[in-house]
């Protein structure tokens, strides 16, 4: 750290003894005139940006100051990276711009575009962990702002980017339907590191595919290169190569360590994408110092000519030589410009610290978990008798008594909500024409065209992303992930950016939204484990994330609708694991008993949070369970109850939050619990309900698992042989029944 | 120390303050003499005559075109005395009319165009005010923000404009909303607003003889002034200088025109948030000490609240901010005697 601190004082030298010696130019008092020949940046713009860069600079020796009294707690900074001042000042303050954690300048130069305070004092705030640090509360430093639309970002490996198409994507589809011209441009920053990672390039590739098919995507990637991620540098040439020839994408270059370039590239890359919706990626040249943070101790991996060369290529430095030469400042005006800023931001550092800080678990988890069950409720939308008349043309469902199948009624169930909500959208590979692998999305394309119904290219990173950037713009997307297996490859869209944009934004900012997932096994052999596959640890360890998991059709449209209005009224992110073996399930005990079936449940009714069903009032034992468990333990509780067994059967619906209360209540009253997770040991409910339960009744109720084993699982038969089954949920109601007599 | 520079509003000048203006030392004459300069080559009564009055009179010392350059005059001649050694200026804050004194002493205008600008301004009321300006508490008992007084505003507001009449939000001091009406106007306000006692103070009042400034009421004002006062030498300023919509204005390079723009355009016809422009000025400039230039100490009251409701300075509780007043202040008036002393340069 020592290194990395004395490199500072070395950087802050370096430029007080440049300016210093720095020759002015004949003064100059008209500033509205280009700072230079041949750019289009007035004197006056430049000295603002100027203003922005010495800000940025000195808010990362402040950050450094801080953690070094032990007051702060963020140190990555933004030196070399000032250039990109220029690219917000190309934008509008109204343009949304999810930003990269290099991108102070652009933060600051954001706030000053708007008028009021610098910016610097939330930007100092978040490296103390404020807890009224405006945009994340004191949990993470980030550049993000409501009022300045710069919706927070912690990405390190640019996983904000398949959100910031999606949301430029989002933006013209619904000013289409609005009837209203969109002329934002969105706004994204990363670094050249980043750039190769598989989000990055799905976000690139997703931007061309989109503007291929000619369907407007008003994106501007700023790729912030610095030739370095962390000590690994990036081969000569290889950012421009890379990302020169996108098709859809028009390549700019900007040297961000001249002020005028970058502002000048930047210009013309924002005005090509406000002009033609269409993306650019403005490739703009920095520098990194001051190491890749407080704690880099850069000299372990660059030699000392090479740190001092980045220096030497100090953008503030290029800055204030223009403008000392142009007669715009003279050197003593540079060093009190620097000097009062130097001042000014120690202060505001200095009232940073002394901000309260989040002081217990419950402060840190309130943005987390917004539920309030009564609005959830209340919120349920149905359409007009007219519109629904119109999607049901045979008829209302609910007045038809005929049995239907899971599948079914959550077709229904969707029709219902695209007609009650019109910014309800509903995407995913093959969910259009197609209707979906299992037929759960058909006809919606017939019903609500196919600006609202629409299919999207392979790829789920891509598909989550536009729901991020969907429900950003205020739309409510229902997302289809064909299969669990394919979510693992773009979870993080869930994991690092749904689920987490509540916490960090302390609930100011959401991304409402419905994941339906295609789930779980039970296929008779067919698809293996892509298709049938029972792990679903990645989605439940999500803080904040609502899951469910219907067993029937009448559950399915409930919840689905739970699910909706938990997303419109408490901006939450649900996912909705459907079991796809019971899609089509129509019988229980016997073949053709139809007992699967259900009909459609009145459009106002939803399934509140934690509410389980419950089977029978066996006293017995109580299985707990869900999905393809809750099939199976009907028809062990039948038999058992044959044999003089009386097992009442609970269906657990709520996958996360799990109905503690409820199973307790019921492993209370029945005495013993045999819980049924069809998942793998390692990645289901079983541990957490048995632990749970265990702790609640004071070991005082016996408890057997049936789960399924950690392993992935093979085609054909041979598929039963990894599976819960029937016999070992008798098994063990049996075992823990005859046990407790 | 870094001190945040706060001028106060045309009903500072009050019966408290009478020959404030009497006796300054030279540097604060200078400045009371460039505005008598200026009334003088007016003909108009020169603030040391009205200041010397015998005897405080409504009619005459509250009129506005009076009491806003003896207001701005106050204001400056105490930023004259200020101890700039010890305290420097970081930033420069207004409210309503203390706008064009923080553009003199932001050096945003240069002294002479804002005499001009204030006298000016004020003497367009000398036919008689235009409209009223009502004000009412925003806080409880407990100096805590009551969002249902807020709400009572915007209800009494709605109120005026359902039969006809005219009502805007003019100021809001975060502890006192001050609400522009025509008569009709201010009759619905006063019969709306809850009846309310704080301190000594009961509410709503009238401000006597106050134009409701900072509303629609007063575009043909502003318009008047575009044209008459169009010559005036507006610059960015010195130190940063932040408006009634909370907008900072930046030393070097803030445009001529956005001032010039503001200034006799939004500043005039819309409303004026001094709680934002304080917390928007505590936020950029990171003052040590917040000074309160006089006349009176009109701003202290909304001004320690908003610095509570902050907790700038470590100070969220009333004994906190008690027990830094009284060892190391946060907020220094030129209006308080005792405070002022920490304040004037040592003669």
């Amino acid at each position: 750290m020592s290194g990395a601190v004395n490199r500072a004082a070395i950087v802050d030298r370096l430029f007080m003894d440049t300016v210093r010696q720095l020759v002015p130019g004949p003064r100059r008092d008209d500033l509205d005139t280009p700072v230079r020949p041949g750019t289009t940046l007035s004197a006056r713009q430049a000295l603002a940006l100027f203003e922005v860069q010495v800000e940025s600079r000195h808010c990362d020796f402040a950050a450094r100051d801080l953690k070094t009294r032990g007051e702060g707690f963020y140190t990555i900074g933004s030196a070399g990276h000032e250039g990109n001042a220029a690219v917000a000042a190309a934008l509008r303050p109204t343009d949304p711009a999810f930003l990269h954690y290099r991108s102070g300048g652009f933060f600051l130069a954001r706030a000053q575009q708007a008028g009021g305070p610098s910016g610097a004092f939330d930007v100092l705030r978040g490296c103390c962990a404020a807890a009224d640090e405006p945009i994340a509360g004191g949990r993470h430093k980030v550049f993000g702002s409501v009022e300045l639309n710069v919706p927070p970002q912690t990405s390190t490996i640019a996983s904000h980017l398949p959100k910031a198409v999606g949301h430029a994507v989002a933006l013209d589809r619904r000013a289409r339907w609005e009837g209203r011209v969109e002329d934002r441009v969105v706004a994204c920053t990363f670094g050249d590191a980043s750039a190769n990672h598989a989000t990055a390039q799905a976000a690139l590739n997703t931007a061309g595919w989109t503007t291929y098919q000619r369907v407007p995507c008003p994106v501007l990637f700023v790729c912030e290169d610095n030739g370095l991620g962390i000590s690994v540098r990036t081969p000569q040439g290889w950012t421009a190569a890379n990302l020169r020839n996108r098709v859809g994408i028009h390549y700019v270059y900007g040297d961000g360590l001249d002020l005028p370039h970058a502002w000048d590239a930047a210009r013309l890359a924002v005005a090509h994408v406000r002009k033609t919706r269409t993306p650019a990626l403005l490739h703009l040249r920095t520098v990194r110092m001051l190491g890749h943070a407080g704690s880099d101790v850069e000299q372990l991996y660059r030699s000392d000519d090479e740190i001092s060369a980045s220096e030497a290529s100090d953008p503030l430095l290029a800055t204030a030589r223009l403008l000392v030469e142009q007669g715009v400042l003279t050197p003593d005006e540079v060093l009190a410009l620097y000097e009062d800023t130097r001042a000014r931001l120690g202060a505001l550092a200095g009232e940073a610290a002394r901000r309260p800080r989040l002081q217990t678990a419950a402060e840190v988890m309130a943005p987390l978990f917004v539920h309030d069950a009564e609005k959830v409720h209340n919120h349920v939308a149905i359409a007009p008798d007219a519109e629904r008349a119109r999607i049901f043309p045979r008829g209302l469902p609910e007045d038809s008594d005929r049995g239907r199948p899971l599948a079914f009624q959550l077709n229904r169930a969707l029709h219902d909500v695209l007609a009650a909500d019109s910014g309800a959208i509903v995407f995913g590979e093959d969910v259009a024409r197609k209707g979906g692998v299992y037929h759960v999305t058909a006809g919606l394309i017939d019903a609500f065209g196919v600006g609202r119904v629409f299919n999207t290219l392979l790829d789920e990173t891509s598909i989550l992303g536009l729901a991020l950037g969907a429900a950003q713009a205020g739309l409510l997307p229902i997302a289809e992930i064909q299969y669990l297996a394919y979510l693992m490859n773009a979870v993080d869209q869930l994991r690092g950016e749904a689920g987490s944009l509540q916490f960090f934004s302390n609930a100011q900012l959401a991304n409402p939204m419905v994941v339906r997932i295609a789930s779980l096994a039970y296929q008779k052999g067919f698809g293996g484990h892509f298709h049938n596959d029972n792990g679903i640890a990645a989605v439940r360890e999500i803080p904040g994330v609502l899951i469910g998991c219907p067993a029937r059709g009448d559950d399915a449209a409930r919840m689905l609708r739970t699910m909706v209005s938990a997303a419109r009224t408490c901006g939450r992110v649900c996912v909705m694991l459907e079991p796809i073996a019971l899609y089509h399930t129509k019988d229980l005990h016997e073949d053709g008993d139809g007992a699967w079936l259900t009909t459609y449940p009145s459009p106002r009714e939803s399934l509140p949070v934690g509410e389980v069903g419950v089977y029978g009032e066996g006293t017995d034992a109580c299985i707990v369970t869900y999905g393809n468990g809750l099939w199976m333990s009907l028809r062990v509780a039948e038999r058992l109850r044959r044999n003089g067994v009386d097992v009442r059967v609970i269906d657990l619906r709520w996958l996360a939050p799990l109905p503690h209360d409820a199973v307790a209540a019921h492993a209370r009253a029945a005495g013993r619990v045999v819980i049924v997770d069809e998942c793998r040991a390692s990645s289901g409910v079983a541990d957490t309900l048995a632990a749970e339960l265990h702790e609640r009744t004071g070991g005082s109720v016996p408890i057997r698992r049936v789960v399924a084993p950690d392993t992935y699982i093979p085609l054909g038969a041979a598929a039963n042989l990894v599976l819960v089954s029937e016999t070992d949920i008798e098994l063990a109601v049996r075992d823990i029944v005859g046990e407790g007599a | 120390m870094r001190a945040l520079v706060v001028c106060p509003g045309r009903g500072s000048y009050g019966r408290g303050t009478l020959g404030i203006l009497q006796d300054r030392s030279p540097e604060a004459a200078a400045v009371i003499d460039a505005c008598d300069g200026w009334r003088q080559d007016h003909g108009r009564t020169l603030l040391r005559h009205l200041d010397a009055e015998p005897a405080f009179r409504g009619s005459l010392h509250v009129a506005g075109q009076h009491a806003s350059l003896l207001t701005f005059a106050a204001s400056l001649a105490d930023l004259a005395e200020l101890d700039r050694e010890r305290l420097e200026v970081v930033g420069v804050v207004g409210n309503s009319l203390g706008w064009y004194t923080a553009l003199a002493a932001a050096g945003a205008l240069p002294l002479e165009d804002a005499v001009e600008l204030v006298d000016t301004m004020g003497h367009y009321q000398a036919d008689g005010a235009l409209g009223v300006q009502v004000m009412t508490a925003l806080v409880g008992g407990d100096g805590q923000p009551d969002p249902e007084l807020r709400q009572a505003v915007d209800d009494a507001i709605a109120a005026a404009r359902l039969v006809g009449a005219g009502a805007w939000w003019s100021i809001d001091l975060g502890s006192h909303a001050v609400i522009g009406a025509d008569s009709e106007g201010a009759r619905v306000l006063e019969e709306r607003l809850p009846k309310l006692t704080r301190g000594e103070r009961t509410f709503p009042v009238r401000l006597p003889l106050h134009s409701a400034f900072h509303t629609p009421l007063l575009e043909p004002t502003s318009a008047r002034a575009r044209e008459d006062l169009a010559h005036l030498g507006f610059r960015a300023p010195d130190v940063p200088l932040i408006d009634g919509r909370g907008m900072v204005f930046r030393p070097r390079w803030a445009d001529p025109e956005a001032l010039r723009d503001y200034t006799l355009g939004h500043q005039v016809t819309r409303p004026f948030d001094f709680h934002r422009a304080l917390v928007t000025a505590l936020h950029h400039t990171g003052p040590d000490v917040i000074v309160l230039l006089g006349p009176g100490n009109s701003l202290g009251g909304p001004s320690s609240r908003i610095l509570l409701w902050e907790g700038w300075g470590g100070c969220r509780t009333r004994e906190q901010l008690d027990a830094r007043q009284a060892t190391d202040p946060l907020l220094l008036s030129f209006g308080v005697s005792l405070q002022r002393q920490r304040l004037v340069r040592p003669t």
